[in-house]
């Protein structure tokens, strides 16, 4: 009895062991079916268009678009763990830059060259200067979608005009107005430091304007001498200036942005400025809509007299875009479903939702979007930047994006000093 | 397969073992009886086996494998020898890891032990109103440690949280923001969370001791404090080393609050060794090096939860109730 009941159980077992390892088995080969392609992009308020542009697609296409999203700051993790494997989509969102360079190492993505002979607008129709960012080693592997997103010197207006504070228009005014702020009793600038992204922001800015463009293009093509070079040093030193000075207060690093604690600060006055991306309009717009129709300032960041960059250059994402896989079989379906990227309808959906896409149509249509003023200041910054650099963070592979975060809040802090900061960059991995 | 397949004689053994001790205390409660101490039959821990071989021993394997390897996620692993190996024992980060995964767990014990005992043994009193709070206090046992992660961030937040409205005793509120700071929410929170646990094991294990033991010394004329020290006390011996290694394995392997409510900052202040994992292997994409932190991690777990075994005596299944 007991030996009968002891194998029935063990047989059971077995056999439930390997209908579920059947079960794993079969459910990877059914991905991406016959007469489908799968699209990933990012989970978030932005889907809503993404969906309709699939919707579109599907009318008239025998082949259908699948959409898939995966929400937040996971995005990059899972991509990078299904990407090679029967689950990977045929066409995903990414950042451009760096966030695509290990899958083209890895042979995974398919050129655009091709589909872009023929039809030339998949890339005439986008500026260039974004288009660009996801060229690598001179092939395109990215078509833009989406907005583009400029990092700018928000401020709270009511704040501003209670200390006597103009926007600042050079280093030496934003200095002075931290000084005036603070003697307000104010934070003056709103950091969110426990992101450590926003830190970065600084770091960009001030090493675009003294030492131009040109040192982080050079950084990341290997030639790690520009970190010590005196354009760094100096950009540094003024950095730490505007620490001391106390401009972002003391508590910085228990601030972050994404639980809504530094956008809070400034729409509730406690701070007179925010550097941040372009999604700040809607981030305040969501959380504090008063404050954002009334009293929501905005100004490209200072110029640094003397400096080799130009006071027109601008970081931030240029653009989020799309990138196919070279083992899709539906790449003609693809490239007709990227053509979309620079329809009217698209453009408009984009506008109407408040993200700004970067087609050379899009003026034509400012006007139907939600603030045509904030969009048309935008699009005039971005159409006259002579450089948009996107975010180090993005720029340099994932890989580094632990130490060059830890460097920069640390420098910001007071735990680096310029030298060791000099070393943690020269310490990150370039594939130059 | 062939591992599974050799798995079973070695977790027979153990099996076999923890079956000895539990008959030897049915013995000397019931006075022996033949048939309850026949052994059970092997089929009845095959599925057990199977499962503890597919989801335990199998990814131990292929994790040792992986920790010789360089691999991004993207094509084949590519064999390394050594390299993460040495690269670990070199890491100023690594070594600073270890050491604050060891520091929180002992504080995170230290604060969490006295406060759980105490509540657990006040807990098992016989009045009705401390039913009632009991199961109140239970509450955040039941919430997630992300819902309670981003509820003390909240809390926490330096301008709008409870810092800001009591100045005089948190200054500037830079509490995660700074490494006494940090630490100190972290072991805050983690004791918030978990003490509920560790006070219902010492709820149940107080309401398990025999009654007859307080009313004989109450009759020798022992008063509360005596009996907590000299019967609650030692009675509890058992669930207090229960409650201690839970918490060692609970703290080497800390992971959520301090994605949630640090991540791992300031700097590397808080970047104990299973966060310094996760982002080695999914932030950086350097599966081989994250698969020689989790290895390194077993080990150390493994050796502390030992050290604690020896120490205590607890290997060697002496029953609480043997002398009665």
């Amino acid at each position: 009895m007991k030996s009968r009941f002891s194998r029935t159980v063990a047989s059971g077992a077995v056999l439930a062991l390997a209908l579920s390892l059947a079960a794993c088995g079969g459910g990877s080969g059914s991905a991406g079916g016959k007469d489908e392609f799968h699209v990933l992009v990012y989970g978030d308020a932005g889907n809503k268009v993404e969906k309709q542009i699939v919707a579109t697609f599907n009318k008239t296409s025998k082949v259908k678009a699948v959409l898939d999203t995966i929400p937040g700051a996971d995005y990059q993790q899972k991509l990078q763990t299904i990407i090679n494997t029967p689950q990977a989509p045929d066409v995903f969102f990414n950042w451009g830059g760096g966030s695509i360079q290990p899958f083209v190492k890895a042979d995974l993505l398919l050129p655009l060259d091709d589909m872009i002979k023929q039809d030339p607008a998949l890339k005439a129709n986008f500026l260039p200067s974004v288009f660009n960012s996801a060229a690598i080693d001179g092939k395109a592997y990215g078509v833009p979608m989406r907005g583009t997103q400029p990092v700018l010197l928000f401020n709270n207006k009511k704040v501003l005009a209670d200390a006597g504070v103009q926007p600042p228009q050079t280093w030496d005014e934003l200095i002075a107005a931290v000084k005036k702020l603070k003697a307000k009793g104010v934070t003056p600038i709103a950091l969110g430091g426990g992101d450590q992204w926003p830190t970065l922001m600084w770091f960009e800015y001030l090493y675009d304007r003294i030492a131009g463009p040109g040192l982080i293009e050079k950084a990341l093509s290997g030639d790690k001498s520009v970190w010590d070079s005196a354009d760094s040093k100096k950009a540094l030193s003024m950095l730490k200036e505007l620490v001391d000075a106390g401009g972002f207060g003391t508590n910085y690093d228990s601030v972050k942005f994404t639980d809504g604690g530094s956008p809070a600060l400034l729409a509730s006055g406690k701070a007179g400025f925010e550097l941040m991306g372009s999604w700040e309009y809607s981030t305040q717009q969501n959380a504090a809509p008063d404050f954002a129709k009334n009293d929501l300032g905005y100004s490209n960041f200072p110029s640094v007299p003397g400096g080799k960059g130009d006071a027109a250059d601008l970081v931030g994402n240029t653009n989020n875009f799309y990138s196919v896989l070279k083992k899709t079989k539906h790449a003609d379906d693809i490239a007709k479903f990227l053509k979309l990227m620079y329809s009217d309808e698209f453009v408009k959906a984009q506008l109407a939702v408040g993200n700004l896409p970067t087609t050379t149509n899009t003026d034509k249509f400012l006007s139907t979007g939600g603030d045509p003023g904030y969009l048309k200041y935008q699009l005039d910054l971005v159409g006259k930047a002579p450089a948009f650099q996107l975010s180090w963070d993005q720029a340099y592979t994932q890989d580094n994006s632990t130490p060059l975060h830890q460097a920069v809040q640390q420098f910001v802090n007071g735990r680096l000093d310029s030298g060791g900061f000099i070393k943690a960059m020269q310490a990150l991995k370039t594939s130059g | 397969m062939t591992e599974t397949t050799e798995v079973p004689p070695l977790t027979v053994v153990s099996a076999a073992g923890g079956g000895g001790a539990g008959r030897r205390t049915a013995k000397s409660r019931a006075g022996g009886g033949g048939s309850r101490t026949a052994r059970p039959g092997l089929g009845w821990a095959l599925p057990a086996v199977l499962f503890f071989g597919l989801f335990a021993i199998v990814p131990l394997v292929l994790v040792a494998v992986l920790s010789f390897a360089r691999w991004n996620g993207l094509g084949a692993p590519e064999f390394a020898g050594f390299d993460n190996w040495v690269t670990l024992f070199h890491d100023p980060v690594m070594i600073k890891s270890l050491w604050l995964s060891v520091l929180l767990t002992v504080l995170g014990a230290a604060v969490q032990t006295p406060l759980s005992l105490l509540l657990g043994v006040w807990a098992a009193g016989p009045q009705r109103n401390r039913a009632v709070l009991a199961a109140i206090f239970f509450v955040p046992l039941l919430l997630s440690a992300t819902a309670v992660s981003v509820l003390w961030r909240a809390l926490l937040d330096p301008n709008f949280g409870v810092p800001a409205q009591a100045k005089w005793l948190f200054g500037d509120g830079n509490l995660l923001g700074s490494r006494t700071g940090a630490i100190g929410v972290l072991v805050l929170v983690g004791a918030w969370q978990f003490t509920p646990l560790h006070t219902l094991i010492y709820q149940g294990a107080t309401k398990a001791i025999p009654q007859v033991l307080y009313q004989a010394a109450a009759i020798d004329g022992a008063g509360t404090l005596r009996q907590f020290f000299h019967i609650t006390l030692p009675q509890l011996r058992n669930s207090i080393l229960t409650s201690v290694i839970l918490m060692i394995v609970g703290g080497l392997t800390t992971f959520d609050t301090v994605l949630i409510l640090t991540q791992g900052g300031p700097g590397t202040d808080t970047t104990i060794s299973a966060f310094y994992m996760y982002q080695k292997a999914f932030k950086g994409f350097d599966f081989g090096a994250g698969a020689a932190i989790a290895l390194l991690l077993v080990v150390v777990a493994t050796v502390i939860s030992l050290i604690v075994v020896r120490i205590s005596g607890y290997d060697k299944m002496a029953g609480t109730q043997e002398g009665l």
